[in-house]
């Protein structure tokens, strides 16, 4: 644990924006790898980039109804993203500012950014916006319970719900191939293919008010506060998968801090990210969308494959 | 004695209050004055007891003869809920002063001015009662004092109704207290709790009986399943200060007889006690909060997420229990002080939510979330404060409901690596229904704050409202300070809970609870840390980010209406707190059973309706499946038992005759 608060701060600083500079690349392979299976061409891979330059230097824009709440959720959401990556190891088996906090922190820094961004849906008086924030809301709370409980699965059996703790202790143990550990990595997926707004929960590309949830709920923000919301959603994706890495595969993860492990740690990481984006990519691409109602079938399946992963490891 | 100069303001303020009472502006002001006074010395008194952690006990009278004393006991544990007292109640009685003027008519200010006090009074006596008689009596004044608050607006049947079931529910749940004090004082041979709360006054099913007494008595109060009832009845039906009041320090004074007498008063817990209250806790967290989501009146809606927080204290004390009946104190204290300190989070940001609740009804005359919206516009001050509560009351870090529902998190957690069995399978359900809780609590805020203050408003009414004058902002802000000061800095409550939590029988021992200034740990070895300071910092810091990646200098923000379809959007298009709780209400449609009706309204023919009548409601489950056929077997037997009562002298002698013959025959055979 790093508790020198200078270089805390240091190396929290370095990691956030080490996700947010490769978080929009990660977004946009995974849109390409879905429009390859598709035959399309897909978009190159740094229109995540210019995406975000163009809408950051943009003109602001707002409703002349909104109040101040709406112009705060994107910096909310966004910095609660930001802060987020701070509790998770990325390369170093030691996340930033773990002496801050755990799991339940990061978990409720999610939380503070959702419901920032919901109540700012709720401020045009646009029903779109209250239509994304009453979904996005509802899935949420099922998919926190599932997240926490997939999430306890994995830091019981390390004894603690830190995750640069958790993330050594899985090291020095080696993995221990349990079967409750893939069952709680099933569980996690769904959570983040929910969390992500990806297919089969949530469609990201579409625009069309009966299938939106999170789109729904961003639809009247344009310019520098959409860049925000969409770069905020990228680095909450590559957290997402970055926490499935730590906790299931953390093999190659630098455990001292010296160029060469640096340097093959990025490797792994890049390496696992890829993969998981892969795995997401082949699950939008091979399902359909699933209605509202029955999203919360495939929650309950993850909270279930959470329970039994639990009842596995400690019977 | 500061807590003696407390009541005495009380017993001032009342009668101040007889003298002037035909001046009801300056009788308004000397009661809540007055209340606001010795609210401030509860306080004093409180962290000085805190403080020194002792323990003070005064006899005032003894009776030679039967050895029975009057006392009181100030202990950390009365000392806590005395804190918790003072900090709902000095700002209640400063909001009280201009409040008051809108919410009863002038000529009834006395008798309410009066009734606050007597409350007041009556908590204070209650929390401090070293004994049963005086602990009852202040229990009684207390339920009729509030009975009288809530029937402050009797010209509503609504409310006359709500305070006949606040009285009906508070005497049901004072005969279950009495019956187990009267059980405990028979075997302990004296009516002081320092004889009868010695742990083996009682033992086997008896003990269990006493237990479920208690549980069943305080739980009324507190408002747990099923016996809940009566609160968002009593609740809406008070003036918002009043509610503020019930929710923030009443319902605790339940929390506070469910600890002092069931979890630690009767020895070391029997573990199915435990189980049974974590369940409860659970399944009254769950119900509370998805009840809470379907309420459309505000105040309402404030009400069923107390019976949520009420289950959420009871959960902690769950897990206390287990931890102690599987010899783990030190767990049990862990468990515990996360309950205690929930106690005083939930009165500190309910006590705001209701201040702010009250604001906006003085304001649009009207509890409906429906009429509301665009009102953080007009009432600035009053939505800011209302947002902080809401976001503390959803478990958010670094607010100080975070800090609570994580120390239950914990305790839940480390019960689960050391208590032995498949039982411990419990925890990480109870765990994981404890996130649900905290995330339905988030979707219902976030509800309750957007209808109410954001968009456009969606009545005359909410139109021309406006923020409610400083005296009533103050009160609020207070509060919300003090959620983010408990949030930011645990270290001195905790600090505290240490020494309360540590003198309690049973529980004596270390607490696992880490308590620097900055700092909480969880068990030894520590399983999680959090430093919510850091966690603010760092969110400051990303703020700043973020804000200076938007930045645009000095060029204005261009304002455009939303956009809507093509057409002019009005305030009707917005989404609804109906709309926004529908999914969930449709998905836990099995706990709702919702029904709907659609009419369409025509003059003549039905293709061509002028209107469509939409009528959606839930099934009332408590009250249509346990209430009415119970209360329809009690108006039964009073109705056969009438036979009894015929008016007869004649015949009430012979009763008393044959009750004489009966008992003593009865104890002549025992002899």
């Amino acid at each position: 644990m790093i508790t020198d608060p200078v270089t805390a701060t240091g190396f929290a600083v370095l990691q956030a924006a080490g996700l947010l500079a490769v978080a929009p690349l990660v977004r946009t392979s995974i849109a390409k790898m879905k429009a390859r299976l598709q035959n399309r061409q897909g978009p190159p891979l740094l229109q995540g980039y210019r995406d975000l330059i163009k809408l950051l230097r943009k003109e602001v824009v707002r409703s002349e109804t909104a109040s101040w709440v709406y112009a705060a959720g994107p910096v909310v959401y966004f910095a609660t993203a930001v802060t987020a990556t701070t509790f998770v190891p990325v390369l170093v088996a030691a996340a930033p500012l773990e002496a801050a906090g755990g799991i339940l922190v990061l978990v409720g820094t999610l939380a503070l950014g959702r419901f920032a961004l919901a109540a700012a849906a709720l401020d045009t008086g646009s029903p779109f916006g209250g239509m994304g924030a009453s979904r996005e809301m509802t899935i949420a709370a099922i998919a926190e319970p599932a997240l926490l409980l997939g999430l306890f699965a994995a830091a019981l059996a390390a004894g603690s719900l830190n995750l640069g703790e958790l993330v050594r202790t899985l090291l020095s143990r080696g993995q221990s191939y349990h079967p409750s550990e893939l069952l709680s990595l099933a569980g996690l997926f769904i959570v983040l293919i929910a969390e992500t707004g990806r297919i089969p929960v949530d469609n990201p590309a579409t625009h069309l008010e009966l299938t939106m949830i999170h789109e729904a709920m961003v639809l009247e923000y344009a310019g520098p506060d959409l860049a925000l919301v969409e770069w905020a959603s990228a680095v909450k994706e590559l957290l997402f998968i970055t926490l499935l890495i730590d906790l299931f595969v953390p093999i190659g993860i630098a455990t001292v801090v010296t160029p060469g492990s640096i340097a093959v740690a990025a490797a792994a990481w890049m390496a696992k990210v890829f993969v998981v984006s892969v795995a997401v990519t082949l699950t939008e691409s091979t399902n359909a969308k699933l209605r509202l109602f029955r999203v919360p079938e495939l929650l309950a399946i993850s909270l279930g494959l959470g329970f039994l992963a639990l009842t596995f490891r400690f019977l | 004695m500061l807590l003696s100069a407390a009541l005495i303001a009380h017993v001032v303020a009342i009668v101040i209050a007889v003298a002037l009472v035909r001046r009801p502006a300056a009788c308004r002001i000397a009661t809540f004055g007055g209340a606001a006074f010795a609210s401030a010395l509860i306080i004093a008194s409180a962290v000085q007891a805190l403080a020194s952690g002792g323990v003070d006990h005064r006899v005032l009278a003894t009776h030679a003869a039967t050895g029975f004393g009057l006392s009181l006991t100030i202990d950390g544990l009365a000392a806590w809920f005395l804190l918790i007292q003072g900090a709902v109640a000095l700002p209640v009685a400063i909001y009280s002063i201009p409040y008051m003027r809108h919410a009863v008519p002038p000529a009834r200010t006395p008798v309410v001015g009066i009734a606050f006090n007597v409350l007041l009074a009556s908590v204070t006596l209650v929390l401090v009662s070293g004994e049963v008689v005086g602990f009852v009596f202040a229990w009684e004044v207390m339920s009729l004092a509030t009975t009288a608050l809530v029937a402050s607006e009797h010209e509503h049947p609504a409310n006359r109704r709500a305070a006949y079931l606040y009285l009906a529910m508070s005497h049901v749940g004072t005969g279950c207290v009495i019956a187990a004090f009267l059980t405990l004082a028979s075997g302990a041979g004296s009516l002081a709790f320092s004889d009868m709360l010695t742990g083996h006054v009682v033992t086997g099913s008896t003990r269990t009986a006493v237990f479920v007494l208690f549980a069943v008595g305080f739980g009324v109060k507190a408002g747990l399943l099923p016996v809940h009832v009566w609160l968002p009845e009593a609740h809406p039906a008070a003036p918002s200060s009043i509610s503020a009041f019930m929710s923030g320090v009443l319902v605790k004074t339940g929390i506070y007889g469910i600890v002092r007498f069931g979890v630690v008063g009767l020895g070391v817990p029997d573990p199915s006690w435990g189980l049974a209250f974590l369940l409860l806790g659970s399944l009254t967290a769950i119900l509370g909060v998805l009840y809470a989501l379907a309420q459309q009146d505000l105040k309402r809606l404030l009400a069923y997420s107390t019976i949520e927080n009420a289950g959420i204290i009871v959960i902690g004390l769950g897990a206390a229990m287990m931890a102690s009946s599987a010899g783990r104190p030190d767990l049990a204290a862990f468990g515990l002080t996360a309950s205690l300190l929930h106690a005083l989070n939930h009165a500190v940001f309910k006590g705001l939510l209701f201040l702010s609740a009250g604001s906006v009804v003085m304001a649009t005359g009207s509890r409906d979330i429906e009429s509301f919206g665009g009102l953080l516009r007009r009432m600035p001050w009053t939505g800011a404060c209302f947002l902080v509560g809401a976001l503390a009351i959803s478990g958010i870090p670094p607010l100080n409901g975070f800090t609570s529902e994580w120390l239950t998190f914990q305790s839940l957690l480390l019960n689960f690596s050391s208590v032995p069995g498949l039982v411990r399978l419990n925890f990480p359900v109870g765990a994981a229904l404890l996130a649900l809780t905290s995330a339905l609590a988030a979707a219902c805020y976030v509800k309750a704050f957007g209808a109410t203050f954001l968009a456009q408003p969606r009545s005359t009414a909410a139109t021309q409202a406006h923020d409610a004058p400083w005296c009533m902002v103050m009160p609020q802000a207070a509060l919300a300070l003090a959620c983010v000061g408990l949030g930011l800095f645990p270290g001195p409550a905790l600090g505290a809970l240490h020494r309360v939590v540590g003198a309690l029988p049973g529980v004596a021992g270390a607490s696992p609870v880490g308590a620097g200034a900055f700092t909480m740990t969880a068990g030894s070895p520590a399983i999680d840390v959090v430093r919510p300071l850091i966690v603010g910092l760092a969110l400051l810091g990303a703020l700043a980010v973020a804000r200076a990646l938007t930045w645009r200098g000095r060029s204005p923000v261009r304002r455009t209406a939303t956009w809507g379809c093509g057409g002019a959007l009005s305030a009707e298009a917005e989404y609804t707190g109906t709309a926004f709780s529908k999914p969930l209400i449709m998905i836990f449609g099995a706990v709702y059973r919702p029904t709907r009706e659609v009419a369409a309204l025509a003059h003549g023919s039905p293709y061509f309706p002028h209107a469509v009548r939409y009528r959606a409601r839930i099934e009332p489950t408590f009250e249509r499946f346990l209430y009415a056929p119970l209360t329809r077997t009690v108006l039964w037997l009073a109705e056969r038992m009438k036979v009894l009562q015929a008016g007869s002298l004649h015949a009430y002698l012979a009763y008393i005759l044959a009750l004489g013959v009966g008992l003593l025959i009865w104890l002549g055979g025992t002899r």
